[in-house]
Order: structure tokens, then sequence, then C-alpha cells
């Protein structure tokens, strides 16, 4: 087990080869800072996208109106 | 501390140019997307690493046993974030609005309409397991990756909002429940953040799951109270097969509750707590069939309460009574006459756990997410010293909320259901986002959703969609509310 000193813990060369032969590479903490490349949307999915934004701004209106009159 | 350990085939060695079309492992999908990050020389491992190895190689010991125990076993040491997903979804608000249903509508349509709910919950929570196992990422980061941060930070702003509105309702629930038992306000709302330090402060995800899962299971205590108000099981049963009575028709009122039901089990903080918590717990390729049994097993467990709590608030309808507030402890006072002063008060602890549980895992979403998009550390298994900004956006959140409970003459009326009908406007677009990455064959391979999944998800995204916009309507033009059959 890691030691623990002071709020830090060191890693021992028992953990370092427990995790690299449990954990699959993706799983490591290190390597997920690493972007996964982009990929732009096309015309219909922007349509669908811009769309559905426009459709929940419009409905958040709406409940605030809602909000509103039950309260009035 | 991090340490630097070289990784095949040796710190300093350049690997042959041919190596390059190949992965070093033949492991996840998105090893074929990344393949500096799959070739990296040095690896940062992390104490977050190294809680997660100890958590696999138990998984491993348990898959390459023989016998039912050792199948159990692995079932047991792999359940977790589906369940916790989805009975952390039967909130405060939630059980609230479940309530409100089974005092207005009685034993009828909800019934069923709620179990279906559950349905849609199951066929979308799935693709979170499935994107976070295949993946090892959380919802925020791979839509940031692949969409960029215009949509990323849309998707985000819905999660914030959605996520700080649905924790002031669980502070609100908590606090009506404890009130039920005399605890004034600022009580109950320090004994919920002081239950939130204890169950973060583990610094181990298996513990804080298990420790949650123990306590969630307590949502199941809408059981017992169901069953002392004695419900027509004959009624019970016609309602479930014929989907009926909806006593005064399709309202606008009933629409609320309608939104407010689906809302109760489809929300966007379920999508990245779900994927968030599988990679957090480290579920790989090779967890996915259990991954998708903990997930139905977490809809079951939910569907039971939600029924349960419709069943529990029924003799306010039969009797003509009504909870003019839809909160939790008046629920409770108005079931008193009739179960009596034990199963109301099982009642309001029901609702103060739902909203304990859902504050841990909402205010965890939230804090997940930040760090996915940041790219700051954001695991359960960290450190305070290595987890700082994770811990402290867990916190500012909570207690923000919290404490906006406590000012004097907040309207709380309406707000309470409401929430959940906001998150139903917003599923459909995180709904989106879903449905491209779980189709996304570069990200997921061969593990993109088979095509009845993908017909049952657009029928979820028709479905909310057609829901709030009927809402809408009743809203801004009740006359063509009523050309369309409502009331």
């Amino acid at each position: 087990m890691p030691a623990k000193d002071k709020g830090h813990i060191s890693i021992t060369s028992s953990d370092q080869e427990l995790v690299l032969s449990s954990l699959e590479p993706e799983q490591l903490a290190g390597l997920k800072k690493h972007l996964i490349p982009r990929r732009h949307l096309k015309g219909p999915e922007k349509f669908v996208m811009w769309s559905l934004r426009i459709y929940l701004l419009f409905m958040i209106v709406v409940v605030i109106y809602q909000v509103w009159a039950g309260l009035h | 501390m991090r340490q630097h350990v070289p990784r095949t085939p040796g710190k300093g060695t350049r690997e042959p140019k041919n190596a390059a079309k190949e992965p070093l492992v033949n492991l996840g999908p998105l090893s074929k997307l990344k393949p500096q990050a799959a070739r990296q020389e040095d690896v940062v491992i992390t104490h977050e690493d190294v809680d997660r190895a100890h958590d696999r190689v138990r998984v491993s010991a348990a898959r390459g046993q023989r016998g039912a125990f050792s199948k159990f076993r692995l079932l047991w040491l792999l359940v977790g974030p589906g369940i916790l997903v989805m009975l952390g979804e039967n909130d405060g608000p939630s059980m609230i609005s479940y309530a409100a249903t089974g005092a207005r509508f009685g034993i009828g349509f909800f019934l069923p309409f709620v179990i279906l709910t559950f349905c849609m919950a199951i066929v979308v929570q799935e693709m979170t397991m499935r994107l976070g196992s295949a993946t090892h990422r959380g919802h925020a980061e791979l839509i940031f990756d692949r969409f960029g941060p215009f949509w990323g930070w849309f998707s985000m702003i819905d999660l914030g909002i959605g996520n700080f509105l649905t924790l002031i309702t669980e502070f609100i629930a908590i606090r009506a429940g404890l009130g039920f038992f005399g605890v004034p306000p600022w009580a109950a709302v320090g004994t919920a953040l002081a239950f939130l330090c204890l169950a973060v402060m583990m610094h181990r995800y298996w513990t804080w799951e298990r420790t949650l899962l123990a306590i969630a299971a307590f949502n199941l205590i809408f059981v017992p109270v169901a069953l002392l108000t004695h419900p027509n099981w004959h009624s019970v049963g016609s309602a479930l097969i014929t989907w009926k009575p909806l006593p005064g028709g399709l309202s606008q009122d009933t629409l609320i509750l309608v939104l407010a039901d689906i809302g109760a089990t489809v929300t966007p903080w379920m999508l990245f707590f779900q994927q968030s918590a599988t990679v957090d717990k480290g579920l790989t390729t090779k967890d996915i069939h259990l991954g998708r049994i903990d997930t139905v097993v977490g809809a079951a467990l939910a569907a039971i309460a939600a029924v349960a709590t419709i069943l529990a608030t029924a003799p306010l309808f039969a009797h003509h009574m009504t909870a003019e507030n839809f909160q939790g402890a008046e629920f409770a006072q108005a079931l008193q006459p009739l179960i009596g002063r034990f199963g109301a008060a099982l009642f309001a602890l029901g609702i103060v756990e739902a909203g304990m549980v859902a504050s841990v895992t909402i205010s965890i979403s939230s804090a997940y997410a930040f760090g996915e998009v940041t790219r700051r550390p954001h695991s359960l298994n960290l450190p305070v010293t290595q987890g700082k900004a994770f811990y402290s956006v867990l916190f500012l959140c909570a207690a923000t909320a919290g404490a906006i409970v406590l000012i004097p003459g907040l309207p709380l009326v309406y707000v309470v259901l409401l929430v959940n009908v906001v998150a139903v406007l917003a599923m459909p677009p995180a709904l989106v986002f879903l449905f491209m990455l779980a189709n996304d064959r570069e990200v997921m391979g061969d593990l993109v959703s088979p095509r009845w999944a993908n017909i049952l998800a657009t029928g979820v995204v028709v479905f909310l969609t057609l829901a709030g916009l009927l809402f809408g309507i009743s809203v801004i033009a009740p006359n063509l509310f009523v050309f369309l059959g409502g009331k």
C-alpha cells in the first residue's frame, strides 16, 4: 500500500506494476490530458442543434412566464 | 505525488515507423483516435490510478473464477453507477412530484406512465455507461473534445443551471422532510451539508459508492408506506393494463405533472453523472454487459419506489384531501390521519433521504463536469490536496444552494415541480449530443449503438420534445391546446 506522509502519497514500484498491469492505458489519469480529435458538425446536425437550442430558450421563457403567472 | 515511470518499449527509445499504424494496446476504441497518447513513452502514475487499479484487480480475480458465487461477486463489484444514478434521480423534487401525482390523480394513468419513463431512462443511461466504458472519458470531456468548446459550453451552461436549480430543490425537500420532526431550517441545511462532507471525504470511490448505495436503498422506504395505505390491488392491476383513469383529462395542470414525472426520471445531470462515475469506477468494455444489468436493476428499484410513492399518496385523492403546497412535509402531515404517525414519519424520512442522496450525486456531477472541462483532476479517489478544485466546486454548489433555501419568504410554490419541467426541456439537446457520440464509430469503434437502440433513443427525443411543445402551447395558446384535445 502507498505510504501516506502529510497528505502526500508516494507511489511505490509495486503500485506502478499494479497500475500498468491492471489498468488500460486510456484509464490512466495522466493520459487523459490528450485531446480527442475534433469532429465538425455537418449541415443537418447543425440545423438540429440550433433548432433544439432555440426550442430550449423559447421554452425557458414560457416556464418563466408560467411561474410569473402562477405567482400573480 | 505523481511519479513518472517508463512505459514500453522503454524511456528514451523510439518506436519503429511502422508502429504508428498499430496501437500500442488493443483495448479501447479511442486508441485508434489517439496514436500519440497510446504510444506515450512516459506515463504519469497518480494516487487515483493506484486506487482504481486495486479495484480492477478484484474485478479480474472475480472474473477469473467459475461458479455462481463468483458471478454474483463480479456483479456486486461492478454495480454502482447505474443503481446510484436511478435512485439518485428519485430525488426530493421527484418524490414530491410522484406524491403530488398520487394526491391529484390517485391510482390510474400515471402508474404505467411512470414505469414507461423509467424504460426511457434505461435506453438513455445505457448509452452513457457504454460511452464511459469504451472511452474512459466523462460526458463533458467528450463533448468538448469532439464537438469543440462552442457546443461544449452550451451543454455545460444547461448542466450548470439545471444542476444548481435541482440542488436548491433538494435542500427544500430536506428542509421540509426534517421540518416534520421539528428540525429548524438552518439545522436541516447544516445537517445536509455535513452529510455531503462525510460522504465525499472518504477519498476512495469504492467506499463512497458502497456507502451511498446503502443509504440510497432507503429510497424503498416508500414501499412500506404504500402498504400501510392498503392499496386496492385490483385498481392497481387495472391501471397498469388500461392506463386509466385520468381524472380531469389532459388539462394544463395534468401536463405539468406529466412533464414533472418525466423530469423525475430523465434529466441531463444523469447523463453526466453515470458516464463520469463509470469512468471513475474504472469499467471497461468487458464490463458493459454487467453495466447494463446495473442500469436495469437501478431503474427497476427506482420505479418500485416511484410507484409506491404514488400509491402512498393516492388515499389523499380518494379522501378528497389535497396538499396545497407541494412540499414533502405537507404530504407527510396530510397522510398522518390515514396511516398514523409512524407511517407519516417514514414518508418524511423518505423525502429527506431522497434529498440527501441526490444532493451528493448532483454536486458530484457538477464537480466531475467542471474537472473534465478545465482539465483538472476529478475523481473521488483523490485526496483533498490533489483535488482542491474538484472538492471546492462540489461544496460551493451545495453550500450556495443550501443558503438560498434559508432566504426568508422565498416563494417555493411551483419551484419544485417546475425544476423537473425545466429538466425535461433541457433533455432533447443533451440527448442529441449523447446520440451522436454513441453513434460515432471513431470514438466507439464496434460499440456504436445498434439500430434498435437508435430507434428507441430517437423515440425518446421526439417524445420529450413534443411533450415540451404541448406544455408551451397550453401556456401561450390555450385555445390551440383545447383544439388539440386538451382541457
